[in-house]
């Protein structure tokens, strides 16, 4: 039997044990800043958000490797699967745990709008990274809503300008997904056919999981439509393209969207995928200095997924937040950041980025791309653009 | 006039994609009165394992050694064995332990299993592969990118062909497959034996078919046709992605209810019936394709309510 003052040893060691642990364990969560990254890790957009979490969590690293921050960045991430009901509980993941401060998320608009009231209502802030939906950023959302990406209607103007004023085409046939990516962006170009005074031939939207689109090659054909534009994601863009090509459709110009851009699009071979023309955001980053640095910094890193089109974007939106977290001192809170990411200034490889009264950026770049023996060029650098080839339908 | 011929042939490619599926569904239903619900899962399947095996092969050069049709015969012979097998896996593991169960018991365990074809190959395929042709090819191997990402189909029928050419042979094939089948069924010792468990699983028993092993045999049979079925879909849809399945399966088990479940026949009008008013309707109507897959599957619904036996199923009267 143990004598009362051996018990008592046993329980004060046990709870002195108990309290270093606790107090350990404080110390370690004070240490710790976390942030949300959500994107289309797996599924069918995999190769631009897994693309985009690999650059996010490099412009994290960077910041952790610097010694600036007195704590440690986490990034939690979540795969949405381009779905709104996994990118919801995504979400709900995100904001329950008290460590976490910000967020930025999502290529695909459908899951931004199903998880936009997740982060409002708990008060995180969210700063959207690639989804492109215009309405996604509005009076109501800010200040707990910025977008670092252009909008579809920003990303579809300097389209329409090469390809409605400069190049002259006044036959369309648009096609688009019924999604909310699809619909912003057929709706998008639609305005700007309409303020054209353009009528399109034929329109046709599709369901999202749609693989066979033959029938609606065939409505191209009949139409004779000598432009398509695709506002659609690379699922619905690369099938349509090739199908139109198999169905004989070759003598036409082909446009669409940046959610096009990707190596996926490549798959459909070598002669279907020839000269698709599709918008790009931001700037051809072989071109400018930091653009170099990045492509050198993002490669020396092993990544299986190559930069997409949004690569850039999720490493600038990394490099916001990190701003961010300078203005809010030694112990960030998501109200500080709240506060902080409307207001900040911050420049990366794409130039200086700034949020205007809804929290949309107002550091807008784009450019075109063609696809050219296989792979995408840049307009102005491609054979399309020094006249050695032309697009069709002219 | 032009568009019409398209649409039309168009929608007799799509027919043959859901027929070939249907006709799984209903050499599964025929035999063991079961919905294998993973059917396009297994066809999916059968592409990817064709893809994998390209790619492992052309890593290891005998794309350069070999006649290129020894080459696709070799593919089709893989597919076909891993789609066999997974026949099989299911059988024993879905259905099997099922058997005097509830209906609802193997349908829902297959469609589990449909869950479980699909995550394996959206999870493993690219490791797999890219291991194997690694281990087969060296630094000069082909790898896959990214296993959950849209692979492109390797062009192995009539590569050097026209487009045209391409869709005739997809259909010759299919015709092929659904003749040989017929010559199965009805010619053989095999098949009738089949065709008797399909009408009289008791009656087949007492005159002493082994229905053990001719379950066993319509799986392996399914499994092969599922394989070709996925090499055909690959070759038609050129971009494959691991969750096609779900679509395939859903199409293909309307299609074999729509032409009668039992019936063989039934499958291949059933298939047909859904993709030509697919395709007519997304051709004909205004921004019809948005509303294709409503209209089917409302063809569906009628004929569940109006014909519930299907287009060639015959009608069975049940004693109570």
């Amino acid at each position: 039997m143990c004598s009362k003052s051996k018990l008592f040893s046993i329980f004060a060691v046990m709870f002195l044990t108990a309290g270093l642990l606790l107090v350990a364990g404080a110390a370690a969560d004070a240490a710790v800043v976390k942030i949300g990254f959500l994107g289309p890790i797996t599924g069918s957009d995999a190769a631009e958000g897994a693309a985009a979490r690999n650059a996010f969590s490099l412009a994290i690293n960077e910041a952790n490797k610097s010694g600036e921050f007195k704590y440690k960045i986490e990034v939690i991430e979540v795969d949405d699967q381009s779905t709104e009901n996994v990118a919801v509980a995504g979400a709900q993941e995100i904001v329950s745990d008290s460590a976490v401060v910000a967020a930025s998320g999502f290529w695909n608009s459908g899951p931004a709008a199903a998880s936009i009231p997740v982060f409002k209502e708990s008060e995180i802030p969210l700063l959207i990274w690639g989804a492109i939906r215009e309405t996604l950023t509005n009076k109501d959302n800010v200040p707990y809503i910025t977008r670092s990406a252009p909008t579809d209607k920003q990303e579809n103007i300097p389209l329409a300008a090469k390809v409605l004023d400069e190049f002259g085409y006044k036959d369309w046939f648009i096609v688009s997904d019924i999604g909310s990516y699809g619909d912003g962006n057929f709706n998008a170009f639609k305005a700007e056919l309409a303020s054209r005074k353009i009528a399109p031939l034929g329109e046709e939207q599709v369901p999202e999981d749609t693989t066979d689109l033959n029938a609606v090659a065939q409505k191209i054909k009949a139409s004779g439509a000598k432009a398509v534009y695709c506002g659609s994601t690379v699922s619905i863009g690369s099938q349509l393209k090739r199908q139109l090509s198999d169905a004989g459709v070759k003598d036409i110009l082909f446009c669409g969207i940046s959610g096009m851009k990707t190596e996926d699009f490549l798959k459909i071979g070598v002669d279907a995928a020839e000269g698709a023309l599709v918008v790009s955001p931001g700037i051809i980053l072989e071109d400018s200095a930091k653009g170099r640095d990045f492509i050198k910094l993002y490669n020396a890193q092993g990544f299986s997924e190559p930069i997409g089109a949004y690569t850039p974007y999720a490493y600038e939106a990394a490099l916001i937040l990190v701003n961010a977290l300078r203005d809010c001192g030694e112990t960030p809170t998501a109200k500080a950041m709240t506060e902080a990411i409307p207001k900040s200034k911050t420049t990366g490889i794409m130039g200086t980025t700034t949020f205007n009264e809804i929290g949309q950026t107002e550091n807008v770049a784009a450019y075109l791309n063609v696809v050219q023996d296989g792979v995408w060029v840049p307009l102005e650098k491609s054979e399309y653009q020094s006249g050695k080839r032309s697009f069709g339908g002219k | 006039m032009d568009m019409f011929w398209g649409l039309l042939m168009s929608a007799i490619l799509l027919g043959c994609t859901y027929t070939l599926v249907a006709v799984g569904f209903s050499l599964f239903f025929g035999v063991m009165d079961v919905v294998v619900f993973c059917c396009g899962d297994i066809a999916i399947f059968g592409s990817f394992a064709i893809m994998g095996a390209y790619v492992a092969m052309k890593s290891a050069g005998l794309f350069d050694s070999l006649p290129f049709v020894v080459c696709v015969a070799l593919l089709l012979v893989i597919g076909a064995v891993f789609c066999a097998a997974l026949g099989l896996v299911t059988y024993r593991f879905s259905i099997k332990p099922f058997q005097n169960s509830s209906e609802l018991m193997p349908l829902l365990s297959t469609i589990a299993m449909g869950t479980i074809i699909k995550e394996i190959l959206g999870l493993l395929f690219k490791p797999a592969v890219n291991t194997v042709s690694t281990a087969l090819g060296g630094e000069s191997a082909l790898s896959v990118v990214s296993g959950r990402n849209p692979q492109g189909f390797p062009a192995l029928l009539m590569p050097n062909g026209t487009v045209t050419e391409r869709n005739i042979t997809i259909i010759v094939i299919t015709i092929l497959i659904l003749a040989l089948l017929f010559l199965f069924l009805n010619r053989t010792k095999m098949g009738l034996s089949m065709q008797a468990i399909s009408q009289n699983k008791e009656l087949s028993l007492m005159t002493g078919i082994n229905v053990s092993r001719i379950i066993i045999i319509t799986f392996l049979i399914g499994g092969i046709m599922l394989a070709i079925s996925g090499f055909l879909l690959g070759s038609y849809q050129k971009l494959m992605s691991f969750d096609d399945g779900a679509m395939y399966g859903a199409k293909g088990f309307s299609a074999a209810v729509v032409g009668g479940l039992r019936n063989t026949w039934g499958a291949v009008a059933g298939g047909m019936l859904l993709a030509f008013v697919e395709v007519f309707v997304s051709g004909y109507i205004p921004r019809g394709t948005s509303y294709a897959s409503i209209v089917a599957f409302v063809v569906v619904v009628i004929f569940i309510v109006f014909k519930p036996e299907g287009i060639i199923g015959e009608k069975t009267a049940e004693k109570v």
